[in-house]
């Protein structure tokens, strides 16, 4: 097909759209073109004739590279690298460059679906409103709500505005808790604040990149190309892989700790034997900005107890690099080589992470100890020289840390238990005083285990409604915390699942009511980044059939409730809880067809921002998003511009570290700038290989697709590469047991069974007596097997560990 | 001195020998699995399937590998396939060694080679996937290859289009899993941005613009040089400094800080 074919009609069509979708506003605000990106409007040349480019974040995974998207048509049609991003500067992944078809699969929902006994029935939206106030009234209490890191920044404020400002109720959690929990506890308990103090750029100046129990090679590409591309241009760095089996990311690096699950503890406290024992540790920063802790076994929290230097060193005194080596099964060379690069001050370090050290039952354990070994060695606060924890899921950071859609937590690093915290809460929403409930509500897995527990047992959780994730897939021990549901003798038959979503997944299965919701350049939207950077896109096409924006869901659920007079919809002047304004006169952004009147993402943005300042996490306003890709909080004004942060806690960086101070951890839990250095004991994972379960089975994640494949699994040239589920086994252990690639295989837990093709020499090899299946194929569903223990902290499970047997089926 | 001579030609004569083997190796390898071609193929996802389906059963294994009992049945098999001798491997590079020779190109030829590039791409601008087994954990044997590319008898090796970038399966994934049975999981309607036919021209016999970005096509020779689909070959190979007269496109290209030329104001018309 010619660009020449073009009907005409489709370009003014195109215009007309756009301008009334996005250009309006931006151009209103802004006072010159919204976009940097050129386009010659009016003389287009021949490839691009028809074709409107404009910017997005990209919807996957937490790097939050931009993408150039073309629409043509009112479809999109091409996808390019952003060259003006600085995350990715041009660069994509392959989901990346296919994150277009990921809104034409042919099975999109467009109608809201009700379940008529076995099956659905179409109904209309004003009817799926109402079922869900119907729920909502009848005991608000037992309402819960589940979303996720994939929730915009505004999605995810109304919907924690509705839940703990309208309903009093804190029974909201994300997926997130699933996926970056630990890093946050480990943050919070080294440095006060949550967020790496550290950024991407770190990966341009550093010279030793430390990776543990992470696989960026696939699952982050284009960080890693960044660094393995400065070694096409001949610079040298060191790449380490600490790692329970060998992956893409392996063959790359010069060093390979294989480790057992848990080594990692072993090592950390390894490396902080040797920095003392060989006196390379950093004296000068640990005196001025360090105090030691040890977590406090008769009251577990945060604050643990504090100790001495010398009873830090005491108590590192057991992990020689042959004990670690009897802990991990990595080599004592190898640690006493990890123990000297940390130990030379004039390399730069960095270290990334990401599932390995958070899907952990000692999760917040080992992030505190990689943040301690930096500390200690001074290998912090300049670039190059940062533990940074990578996340998942496009706005992990931005809406879920950030925005706080955890059961504890109030917007800006606020927490419910705090007095404080609620009033200045109900402050900001003009609420009434003691609106917000001070009792945390349930996380994640206390949320899906009391829904899945029959009411009269106990099981408080009646409803709960599902934006942006897939629990029914990523739950671990979905016997237990998902399952359930759809069995007819569970008891269950008053509970009722709410799924909003793009298409069906192993959630809607088990729905009540299913919604259907538009994605991604189907709607405006702001994420945040893992390196704290904040991102913002407007609509470019429009969603399929009756598909409506999430956060339009929840404002409409909430006004039908103002409607019916339930009191906490209104705030103490009596007004609706979302009211927007436009000339004065509120918007009726509650009835779809004047849901983009005005700009909705940029009231709720505007109202959220007013709590980024207590925690020093700064946001510019909404408008100075549009013209750039991204800026890296705290950005602060200065002489009329808005200014990013790259490093944080380090002077000439961070605008909020005072003069002279050189490292200030200005939030730090002591309150007197420092962070805090921890010891943690190495102890065993939740389920370790016996006699009867001899293998130790990890799960993860493909380059191909993301997470549970909802998206990536419709589009053809991804799906074609990595069409389904699989085991991945060492060939000596598959020799034992008789199997050959191609194999089926009956993989067996205590908790459930699945049967699928075995992989040998694959995409990754895991060392003997392990085994590795991702959980991308909603067909052989991983999580049936693995184990729901959890860290103590952070609430987030393993699910990197958990014993398995292996039968051939013949 | 005679003695020093001897010793190179010896030293010569084995490392010819060895990348001889290595050269008859590589191609062996990579014949095998490239897809038969096809007249022409509509625009669409079917194209995808297509290709699949064009291709070599072997679902099991990834790179295929040969076990020493059937390496000499193999072998036969291979003897079988003329054009991966060396011969007339050696011709195929005489041939590019003259980049004086005259191109004539049909317009069924250039269709022939739009409709096979699109055959495994999603859209004009998306990274092709791979049309053979790749290695599933390093990128050597991609880099191996593909740095260079070459063209022989019946079979091509595409050369990178972009700077050096060594996470090559980052972007191009197999077209066809090589582990696994595909089971394509539903359907998909995106339509993508199809390749534009020609660069537009300002008069005939005046150089075309280039009709597409040049962001990660930045080597123009590796899609219309040699190694290239013939059906978009230049036919004038021996002028290398393309832009020298054919112009990107400001439309196309996202560096421009400029979104409209500006000048300064005219002599001011005093009425």
């Amino acid at each position: 097909m010619g660009n020449g074919e073009t009907p005409a009609i489709d370009v003014i069509q195109r215009r007309q759209f756009m301008k009334a979708t996005a250009m309006a506003a931006a151009t209103a605000v802004a006072g010159g073109p919204p976009y940097a990106l050129p386009v010659l409007a009016d003389e287009p040349a021949d490839g691009a004739e028809g074709v409107e480019w404009n910017k997005a974040p990209c919807r996957f995974c937490g790097t939050g590279c931009h993408v150039q998207v073309g629409v043509q048509g009112g479809k999109v049609v091409a996808v390019a690298g952003d060259r003006n991003a600085e995350v990715n500067k041009g660069l994509l992944c392959v989901k990346g460059y296919h994150v277009g078809s990921a809104l034409y699969g042919s099975d999109r929902l467009t109608k809201p679906l009700l379940r008529d006994g076995d099956g659905y029935r179409e109904i209309s939206w004003q009817e799926a409103i109402k079922t869900i106030a119907d729920r909502v009234e009848a005991a608000p209490e037992r309402f819960a709500f589940y979303g996720s890191g994939q929730w915009t920044i505004p999605e995810g404020y109304a919907a924690q505005k509705f839940m703990k400002g309208g309903l009093a109720n804190n029974h909201i959690d994300p997926n997130a808790r699933l996926c970056m929990a630990s890093a946050v506890t480990g943050f919070l308990a080294t440095y006060g604040v949550d967020e790496p103090a550290g950024c991407y750029d770190d990966l341009d100046a550093c010279d030793v990149l430390i990776m543990w129990g992470n696989n960026p090679a696939e699952m982050h590409p284009v960080l890693f190309s960044r660094v393995v591309d400065r070694r096409s241009r001949g610079e040298q760095i060191t790449l380490i892989d600490i790692s329970t089996r060998r992956t893409r990311t392996t063959e790359a690096c010069q060093h390979y700790l294989e480790m057992r699950g848990h080594g990692d503890l072993a090592i950390a406290n390894g490396v902080a034997h040797l920095l003392i024992k060989n006196g390379t540790y950093d004296r000068e920063f640990v005196e001025s900005y360090c105090n030691f802790k040890v977590p406090d076994d008769a009251n577990p929290n945060l604050h643990g107890k504090p100790i001495s230097f010398d009873e830090y060193k005491k108590q590192l005194e057991p992990y020689t690099p042959e004990h670690v080596e009897e802990l991990s099964g990595v080599p004592a060379d190898q640690i006493r080589m990890l123990g000297d690069l940390f130990g030379n001050p004039d390399l730069k370090i960095t270290s990334l992470w990401c599932m390995g050290m958070n899907q952990h039952t000692r999760g917040t354990a080992i992030n505190t100890l990689v943040h301690g070994i930096h500390l200690l060695s001074g290998h912090f606060g300049t670039p190059g020289d940062a533990p940074t924890s990578l996340t998942g899921q496009p706005s992990a950071c931005g809406t879920v840390r950030e925005v706080g859609t955890l059961a504890h937590t109030l917007p800006g690093g606020r927490v419910v238990a705090n007095e404080a915290h609620r009033q200045q809460t109900e402050e900001f929403w003009n609420l009434p005083a003691g609106r917000i409930n001070a009792t945390p509500g349930f996380h994640t897995v206390k949320m899906w285990e009391s829904f899945c527990t029959p009411t009269d047992q106990g099981g408080e959780i009646g409803t709960i409604w599902v934006q942006v994730t897939n629990p029914g897939q990523t739950l671990p021990n979905l016997n237990k915390l998902f399952n359930p549901k759809g069995k007819r003798d569970a008891g269950l038959a008053d509970k009722f699942l709410i799924v909003s979503d793009v298409y069906p997944t192993a959630t809607t299965r088990l729905a009540d009511l299913i919604l259907p919701s538009a994605m991604w350049v189907e709607k405006n939207g702001i994420f945040g980044n893992s390196e704290r950077r904040t991102q913002q896109w407007f609509k470019m096409v429009d969603p399929p059939g009756d598909a409506r924006d999430d956060c339009w869901q929840t404002i409409a659920v909430a006004h039908e409730l103002f409607e019916r007079g339930l009191k906490g919809m209104a705030d103490r002047d009596g007004r609706f809880l979302f009211e927007q304004k436009q000339d004065d006169q509120p918007v009726p952004i509650w009835e779809w067809e004047h849901y983009y009147d005005i700009n909705v993402d940029e009231g709720l943005f505007e109202e959220y921002r007013q709590f980024t300042r207590m925690k020093h996490k700064d946001l510019a306003p909404y408008v100075e998003y549009v013209n750039t890709r991204g800026m890296r909080w705290p950005v602060v004004e200065k002489d009329g511009t808005w200014k990013e942060t790259r490093l944080r806690f380090s002077e000439g960086y961070d605008p909020y570290v005072e003069e002279g101070r050189g490292v200030q951890f200005y939030h730090s839990p002591t309150d007197d700038d420092r962070a805090q250095i921890w010891f943690q004991p190495w102890v065993p994972p939740a389920e370790v290989p016996d006699e009867e379960y001899p293998f130790m089975l990890c799960t993860g994640r493909v380059l191909e697709h993301w997470h549970t494949g909802t998206m990536t699994r419709r589009i053809p040239q991804l799906n074609r590469a990595m069409p389904g589920g699989y085991l991945e086994m060492n060939e000596a252990d598959a020799a034992a047991h008789d199997l050959e690639n191609g194999d089926q295989v009956k993989i067996e837990s205590r908790r459930g069974s699945l049967v699928m093709p075995i992989w040998i020499h694959g995409r990754g090899q895991p060392p003997e007596g392990t085994v590795f299946i991702p959980f991308f194929d909603e067909t052989v569903l991983v999580n049936d097997l693995t184990l729901d223990a959890i860290d103590p902290f952070s609430k987030q499970p393993d699910y990197k560990k958990s014993a398995v047997r292996i039968k051939k089926v013949s | 001195m005679m003695h020093a001579d001897r010793k190179s030609r010896s030293t010569r004569l084995v490392a010819f020998a060895l990348i001889a083997i290595a050269l008859v190796g590589y191609f062996t390898g990579i014949q095998a699995p490239m897809p038969a071609r096809h007249s022409s193929v509509p625009w669409s996802l079917e194209d995808g399937k297509a290709e699949s389906e064009s291709m070599p059963a072997g679902g099991e294994g990834v790179i295929p590998a040969t076990a020493y009992a059937k390496m000499a049945e193999v072998t036969r098999r291979s003897r079988r396939r003329p054009e991966v001798s060396l011969a007339s491997f050696r011709a195929s590079l005489a041939v590019k060694s003259d980049p004086l020779a005259e191109i004539a190109i049909t317009p069924a030829d250039k269709q022939q080679s739009l409709d096979r590039r699109q055959r495994n791409r999603a859209f004009n601008g998306a990274p092709p996937t791979t049309p053979h087994p790749i290695d599933q954990r390093s990128d050597a044997s991609c880099v191996a290859c593909h740095v260079e590319g070459a063209r022989a008898a019946s079979f091509r090796i595409p050369r990178m289009s972009h700077r050096l970038l060594t996470n090559c399966a980052q972007c191009h994934v197999e077209s066809n899993a090589r582990h696994l049975p595909v089971t394509p999981f539903g359907e998909n309607s995106f339509a993508g941005l199809a390749a534009p036919e020609q660069g537009p021209r300002a008069f005939s016999g005046a150089p075309p613009i280039i009709p597409h970005s040049t962001w990660m096509r930045s080597d123009c020779m590796s899609c219309h040089g040699y190694v290239g689909e013939f059906g978009i070959r230049t036919t004038h190979p021996w002028r290398t400094n393309c832009q020298q007269c054919h112009a990107p496109s400001a439309a196309l290209d996202q560096t421009l800080l400029i979104s409209a030329p500006k000048f300064l104001p005219g002599p001011k018309i005093i009425e």
